[in-house]
């Protein structure tokens, strides 16, 4: 087991080190720069000032320079500053992550909370109006876009209530109370979507479960049902679950942008979508990174996890 | 698979649907009846609409209160960083002050026609000659209290390091490329020497990218001015949070005063959130949440002023900011051929784009603003001034085409992109259908957002041709809207649609060396040949739809409220006893 580890961490470093050539090549060919991306309608600048601008932001360099002053600063923890506010790379992701991890957590759990008990009782009643209501919420949580579901809400809870969840981020370690009436919208709403695929999964995976041999065995010696999927069927179910939830929760670290700005909430999703149109490479190879590293270490932690729900599956 | 509930549920889910979409558009389904016979559910609101609008919300603005201290007032804008020598943004002269500064902006009816200087830093300027100018500051105005600047006085040294520091960044290069030397003549007296004569060089130093004085302690403190943001405006920055806003609180030692001798500013914080989206705005609106916003179509505005009845609104019509155009590649054929683009000009007709755009609460837009070119109303912006090259006329347009060469048309590319507040999307249709009908066959291409800024920004060519809003001047200075935008000694970056005519260089720089007697009639002969040419085809404008809550008054410039064009303008700004009581402690409250 130490041994995959040591290999997979090695693997995943290898695979940090392409992500950070990979992102710091590609934002380089997109067109423009954080120099002309920043000017104000109105502004009418000399090709010679926008040198010296571009100059004093070291995007004159060589290619390799400034790659090798990026990876040199990365290795000692330091991702550089943003080329718009001038501030360090690591204190904008800060806050963002923190965000963006809060709203995921919620989110993911909101999910969970949806999914799996109607993904187990959609399994179990399978072709009853239980199995039907629930397919029914699924489909609806995969037809409605979250930006359609976030602009409906925050629209009606401000006509009808006067209300729209406050603005500014407090930590829920901080101030529960306001990190709730923060959150709780957004990660209702980012969690219906994942709770629909999550509760498919489930379902699909729990009566492909109930079908196996062990599983009539087990009812065959007379154990309760419940026995039966709690204990025999369900954490076999589990496997394609987690690797879903894995997935899912690495693209809920990027890909809750609209949400985020819909309602005001900027996590580092958002912080990268305004990078790239702001050409703000520093912060769009710092974010880029992050995500690596989440997913990478998401990976992992899932398929540790295959070998603990399922003691068949040894890793050597 | 099919189940006995499957339709059942399937009608459900289309009644939910279609609940859901009709209550969201309650414009439509409560829209005040119109007499028109032809009225249609769509179309319906429109003219109905804008007479009330008329009649509701005239030109000259409600008497306001007495001014009253305190509040909080809380508007969007979008802004990256709260430092000066990094980037530009109008809502930075809440902290830092500019020599001088528009007493309304340039936007609004009567500062189109008669623009107000307010004397902010500077108290006087004498033309010593066209190339040497004399600027008298104030004196007793002090930087905010805090380290490591302390409250000290800003003086003419300031002033100097400001200028120098500044000068050659982009975001201010407009307006102070042009000075060659800063002199510090006394405490309080700076010479500006300048590479070009300007006879109206003063217009330049007036807040909008001119630039800000800062005091060099803070700007060589570690952090800069993004850790020390220390200005002698009427707000100190109290909390930036990246992403999220900014809280600004008042400046106890600020030095302007209102006209009774009053302290300014009023307010006790201002609290700008960093919105992204529209529909955030609108339901921060809604909720109280903020309390002035830009609204960028009629439509929203309709639909804002349904659920919130008792909004303030200013509409007024645009000095030029906004309007809806097409560049076109004029260093090749057929575009080169004036003929050819006089005919594109005519196949277009304006009335429909202002429909289609906004309804019909449009006004015309040609080469530059109006009042540039002489005109004392903006009702002279009329088809009769512009001429036959702005008026619909089809059958003309192809007999143009013909004459150049082009009886069967061409084929062309336009470009477009989205783009906040302007609607692209439908502009670019329209006159790909106008075009077609005079045989031009259009191909529409749709950029990326920021490669579109980088080919209308002169950063990057376009093929041939690209819908994009005129450039703007940052005042109501020819020089900004006309000089540097048509003359061909600017490069791409400037002079953005690559005009390179003799005539008008000719004409621009007669104007440039004149000392002002001959200007206006230098201004309306390149207004002329402009309309004439046709270098860039300009259609329509949108008015602006500023509103405010009930509770807001701008003190003496009640239209000052875009928010990111003159939110300076909370300096003079005051919130009666119905605003919510808010704190400003923190951004996050």
């Amino acid at each position: 087991m130490r041994t995959y580890i040591a290999r997979r961490v090695v693997q995943g470093l290898l695979v940090l080190w392409l992500v950070s050539f990979a992102v710091f090549s590609l934002v380089r060919i997109l067109p423009g720069d954080a120099v002309l991306m920043q000017l104000d309608a109105a502004a009418a600048p000399t090709p010679e000032q926008l040198a010296r601008a571009r100059q004093e932001l070291g995007l004159d360099r060589p290619f390799l320079e400034q790659y090798r002053t990026w990876m040199s600063g990365v290795a000692h923890g330091d991702l550089g500053r943003s080329l718009i506010t001038r501030r360090p790379v690591t204190q904008e992701l800060a806050k963002r992550i923190s965000l963006t991890s809060h709203l995921a957590v919620m989110s993911m759990m909101v999910a969970l909370l949806i999914a799996l008990p109607i993904g187990v009782l959609a399994a179990v009643r399978q072709d009853t109006p239980a199995d039907y209501v629930g397919r029914l919420g699924a489909i609806l949580g995969l037809s409605l876009p979250d930006f359609w579901l976030a602009t409906v809400v925050i629209t009606f809870l401000a006509i009808w209530f006067h209300w729209i969840p406050p603005i500014g981020f407090a930590p829920i370690w901080q101030d529960p109370a306001r990190n709730l009436s923060q959150l709780l919208i957004p990660a209702v709403i980012i969690g219906a979507r994942l709770a629909a695929v999550s509760m498919r999964m489930t379902r699909s995976s729990l009566l492909e479960v109930l079908r196996q041999d062990y599983v009539v065995t087990a009812r065959a010696k007379g154990a309760r049902e419940r026995t039966v999927i709690v204990r025999h069927a369900l954490k076999n179910a589990f496997i394609p679950v987690v690797t879903i939830i894995g997935q899912q929760f690495s693209v809920l670290l990027g890909g809750t942008v609209i949400v985020e700005f819909i309602f005001l909430q900027p996590g580092v999703g958002s912080l990268l979508l305004d990078a790239v149109l702001l050409r703000d490479y520093t912060i769009i190879q710092g974010a880029v990174l992050f995500f690596a590293v989440v997913i990478v270490a998401m990976n992992l932690l899932v398929d540790l996890s295959y070998s603990w729900l399922d003691p068949r599956i040894r890793y050597r | 698979m099919k189940t006995p509930l499957s339709r059942p549920i399937a009608l459900a889910v289309v009644a939910l649907v279609l609940a859901l979409a009709s209550s969201s558009t309650p414009a439509q389904e409560k829209a005040p009846k119109t007499d028109a016979p032809d009225a249609t559910p769509f179309a319906y609101a429109a003219p109905a609409f804008i007479k009330e609008l008329d009649t509701r919300y005239p030109a000259s603005p409600p008497v306001p209160p007495p001014p009253r201290y305190g509040g909080v007032l809380q508007f969007p804008a979008t802004i990256r960083t709260f430092d000066p020598t990094a980037g530009y943004r109008p809502e930075l002269a809440l902290v830092w002050d500019t020599l001088t500064e528009w007493e309304a902006t340039w936007y609004f009816p009567e500062v189109q026609r008669t623009p107000v200087i307010r004397k902010t830093l500077a108290t006087s300027w004498e033309m010593v000659n066209p190339s040497t100018w004399i600027f008298k500051l104030r004196q007793g105005v002090r930087f905010h209290n805090r380290p490591p600047v302390n409250g000290r006085e800003m003086t003419a040294e300031d002033v100097k390091y400001s200028y120098e520091l500044l000068r050659d960044k982009v975001q201010y290069a407009t307006r102070a490329a042009l000075i060659k030397t800063i002199h510090v003549v006394d405490k309080y007296t700076v010479k500006f020497e300048l590479a070009m004569p300007d006879p109206k060089f003063y217009l330049n130093v007036v807040d909008s990218l001119s630039p800000v004085i800062v005091p060099r302690e803070a700007v060589e403190a570690p952090g800069g001015l993004a850790e020390n943001p220390i200005g002698t405006g009427a707000f100190m920055l109290k909390e930036f949070a990246p992403g999220e806003g900014v809280l600004l609180v008042r400046n106890p030692d600020y030095y302007l005063k209102d006209k009774d001798g009053r302290a300014l500013p009023y307010l006790d914080a201002v609290r700008i959130f960093f919105t992204k989206d529209r529909a955030t705005d609108t339901a921060l609106f809604r909720a109280r949440q903020i309390d002035l916003m830009r609204v960028p179509t009629l439509d929203v505005l309709y639909a804002l002023m349904k659920t919130v009845p008792d909004l303030q609104l200013y509409r007024v019509p645009s000095f030029g900011w906004g309007d809806y155009g097409v560049s076109l590649a004029l260093d090749k054929p057929p575009f080169n051929d004036v003929r050819v683009r006089q005919a594109l000009s005519m196949a277009i007709n304006r009335d429909v784009v202002a429909e289609v755009i906004n309804r019909g609460d449009a006004t015309l837009y040609g080469p530059f603003p109006w009042r540039l070119a002489g005109y004392t109303k903006r009702a002279d912006y009329s088809y009769a001034n512009l001429g036959p090259n702005y008026q619909y006329n089809p059958k003309r347009a192809k007999e143009l085409l013909a004459a150049a060469g082009y009886p069967s048309g061409f084929e062309t590319e336009l470009e477009w992109a989205e783009f906040e507040g302007w609607t692209y999307n439908e502009f670019v249709q329209l006159v790909a259908r106008f075009w077609s009908d005079v045989g031009v066959r259009v191909k529409l291409k749709q950029l990326e957002t920021s490669t579109w800024i980088n080919k209308v920004g002169g950063a990057q060519p376009f093929t041939q041709a690209i819908a994009v809003a005129s450039p703007i001047g940052a005042g109501p200075s020819f020089m900004d809207w006309a000089y540097l935008r048509f003359h061909s000694s600017y490069p791409r970056t400037v002079n953005r649609a690559g005009i390179n005519d003799p005539k008008l260089d000719d004409l621009l720089s007669t104007w440039r060396q004149d000392s002002g007697d001959k200007r206006p009639a230098l201004q309306r002969a390149v207004w002329d040949h402009l309309r004439a040419n046709v270098y860039r085809i300009t259609t329509i404008v949108p008015p602006h739809y500023r509103i405010t809550q009930s509770y807001v008054y701008a003190a003496g410039n009640p239209y000052c409220w875009f928010p990111g064009y003159c939110s300076y303008e909370a300096k003079t700004a005051w919130m009666t006893d119905k605003a919510p009581t808010r704190k400003f402690d923190k951004f996050a409250q």
